[in-house]
């Protein structure tokens, strides 16, 4: 057959035009770098080494219209997603759009903001950052949501502010009538000795088709200290492609606990790139998947200078026909001595017809680290089962039981009462579904 | 209280016998010990008769108070009454004792029609049991056997036997890996639970354990099979004269293979 010169691109799978670009000059400038990129990116297939094993079916029969004119129901009452300890720091998007009457912002520190982009435009920290650290090379996801995204998350701290109750940012998705693709996008900028944890959520109220490619840029100044949830439900056929970047300065901490639930397929490709020396980072992921699920994670720690330490524990388990794959970069350069770095990958296989792949790729030009990483996969451990069988539990009970102690640790990360609790009855509800042997 | 029958048991799968024939019949009230050789299946006997899926009954029957048992799941032979300790308690990081016990104590006295107890009933009925053996509290909340020492895992094991209160408990080599004073208080732990209405079988190697813990009745158990039995005497004769011995005078009575 003769070679085909044309390549497929995000485009291929996109219908209609894209809405007007941005009011806002920083955001249009982001826009317009999304399209052209949007045409020069090939779309991946099998070939790419890192799309080797993901089936992206579920997106390429699929023709993505915008949300402007994909027939996108209401919200509704959605209280019950909120945080008891997020009233008044809760940002809600409705498939991507700002919804300023379902949010609560009161009573912020002194020049903090938590608002949404598309007015924060000027603010001096949006011109410098916005765009700047997400240079995904040949992705052809992010330049999506460069081209397409209108309002976002916004959240700045000042030096040395730091903000009590965590900030939740809401991203709903409602039922349409047509498939639609959704760009929720993030900047989070904290200057010297700031402090905050942001939990952003996605979650599906409906059933339906959608694509769903946020892009979350996290810029942390020396000093500053983040934790970041995120917690993915989206609906079970949805897409979901996310781009979750974060650069560090020296004493910056910046803790990441990406849990996996919803989707028809997930791909997450998480990176934080060390920028000064004595940085400590965390990119742990929890995925529970069932059905015909497929999670993908390929996550980079980028250690550039001395001194860094950065842990990942990243947890799995699979029913039924899921599949998981895993590919975890550590890079060390040449200078970048005394690094400390630990991957972990545990995937817990409860049925014969799962699959996981998982591949740590270790790339380290210094001569004077310790890093380590290791995978596991296995099945239920049959004498752990009789142990608790033998106790008087059934034995699907006490398979439940195992499974809720395998993904508990990660759960634990959490730091927020009402997500932990969220997160153990979603850990139960999975585990109450049928446990495969 | 438990009756077995003639009991044959093999590894599921495989072709090799290891219970040839077991005869044993335990009543309320009485402690027996079985003693033997390593490999002569005694470890096996309790297994099979905890209801261990790895293992398949080809021959013989287990009777639990009348009722044939031999084709029950372990949870439903644990609801009857029946408890094991194990030789190797299993570590289950992420589960806590109390989570372990009250799940099992509740799913047991359900299964009898009794009344579960509420998480706080429960830790009560729980800090009363550790006394039995001497553990701190801070044992209820650490993960099953989880980083615990060999003492620590065999003292949990008897604990664990104390707050299901089982009728008939298999106690497997719960001497194995202790030293003197976890075997008195392990020992100790084992007589405070032992009653007129419960019966205790103990596998050991040694003698040593039945001098802390004294059986009514002593059972030799080589290549499958209890070739001899008697009282707390024939396992002194054994500490004095070793397993080849009383299988060589066995052999010449024509009392053994």
């Amino acid at each position: 057959m003769s070679e085909v010169a044309v390549k497929e691109t995000m485009l291929n799978f996109i219908s209609g035009e894209i809405d007007a670009t941005s009011d806002s000059v920083a955001i249009k400038a982001i826009n317009l770098r999304g399209r052209d990129a949007l045409e020069s990116t090939a779309f991946p297939t099998r070939k790419d080494e890192d799309w080797r094993f993901i089936d992206l079916k579920s997106i390429t029969r699929n023709n993505f219209v915008s949300v402007s004119s994909a027939g996108v129901k209401e919200a509704g009452d959605i209280s019950d997603h909120y945080l008891p300890e997020s009233l008044n720091t809760r940002m809600v998007f409705v498939n991507g759009v700002y919804n300023e009457e379902l949010s609560s912002i009161e009573g912020l520190p002194n020049k903090v903001i938590v608002g949404n982009l598309s007015e924060y435009g000027d603010h001096d920290a949006v011109k410098e950052h916005l765009g700047t650290i997400t240079n995904y090379e040949n992705d052809a996801f992010a330049p999506l949501n460069d081209a397409a995204f209108k309002d976002g998350a916004f959240i700045y701290l000042p030096e040395e502010t730091s903000v009590e109750t965590p900030i939740h940012i809401l991203n709903i998705f409602t039922d349409s009538d047509k498939a639609f693709y959704a760009t929720p996008r993030l900047l989070f900028v904290g200057e010297m000795y700031s402090k905050a944890t942001i939990i952003e959520e996605h979650i599906g109220l409906a059933d339906n088709v959608y694509l769903n490619v946020p892009v979350t840029e996290f810029r942390l100044f020396a000093g500053a200290h983040v934790h970041h949830a995120r917690i993915q439900r989206d609906s079970k056929q949805a897409n979901h492609v996310s781009r979750p970047i974060a650069m560090l300065d020296q004493h910056a901490e910046y803790h990441s606990y990406t849990i996996c639930l919803g989707a028809k397929l997930f791909r997450n490709d998480p990176r934080v790139i060390q920028n000064a020396q004595e940085v400590d980072f965390t990119v742990d992921g929890l995925v529970l998947i069932d059905g015909e699920q497929i999670a993908d994670t390929h996550s980079i720690m980028d250690h550039r200078f001395a001194h860094g330490k950065s842990h990942q524990l990243h947890k799995v388990v699979v029913n039924d026909s899921a599949h998981s794959i895993f590919n975890g970069k550590i890079f060390v350069a040449k200078d970048a001595q005394k690094i400390d770095s630990f991957q972990e990958n545990r995937n817990l296989l409860l049925s014969e017809e799962g699959t996981v792949h998982t591949k740590p790729q270790l790339e380290i030009f210094a001569d004077d680290v310790l890093c380590s990483h290791g995978a596991t996969i296995g099945h239920l451990n049959d004498e752990e089962v009789f142990y608790l069988h033998s106790r008087g539990l059934t034995e699907q009970k006490s398979r439940e039981l195992l499974v809720y102690a395998f993904a508990l640790e990660s759960v634990e990360s959490m730091e927020v009462d009402s997500v932990e609790k969220m997160l153990l009855e979603e850990v139960i509800q999975y585990t109450n579904r049928d446990l495969k042997g | 209280m438990l009756e077995i029958k003639n009991l044959h048991a093999k590894v599921e799968g495989e072709d090799i016998e290891i219970l040839k024939g077991v005869n044993l019949k335990v009543n309320a009230g009485e402690i027996h010990a079985i003693m033997g050789p390593n490999g002569s299946g005694k470890s096996t006997l309790s297994k099979v008769v905890s209801g261990h899926p790895e293992y398949e009954v080809t021959e013989g029957e287990i009777l639990f108070n009348g009722e044939d048992i031999t084709e029950l799941d372990a949870d439903e032979r644990a609801h009857l009454g029946l408890f094991l300790a194990f030789q190797y308690p299993v570590e289950v990081p992420g589960i806590t004792n109390k989570t372990l016990l009250r799940e099992a104590y509740n799913t047991i006295a359900r299964a009898n029609d009794r009344e579960e107890l509420d998480p706080l009933e429960f830790e009560d009925y729980l800090i009363e049991k550790l006394n039995v053996i001497e553990m701190k509290d801070e044992f209820l909340n650490r993960s099953i056997n989880t980083g615990f020492s060999g003492g620590e895992k065999k003292k949990n094991e008897i604990f664990q036997m104390a707050v299901l209160n089982p009728k008939l408990s298999f106690l497997d080599e719960t001497d194995s890996g202790l030293d003197i004073d976890a075997l008195k208080v392990v020992s100790d732990g084992v007589n405070k639970i032992a009653s007129n209405d419960n019966a205790i079988v103990m596998i050991t190697h040694y003698q040593r354990l039945l001098n802390y813990i004294k059986p009514d009745f002593v059972h030799v158990m080589m290549a499958g099979k209890i070739i001899k039995s008697g009282d707390i005497k024939l396992a002194e004769e054994l500490e004095a004269h070793g397993y080849d011995e009383m299988q060589k005078e066995l052999a010449l009575n024509g009392e053994a293979q």
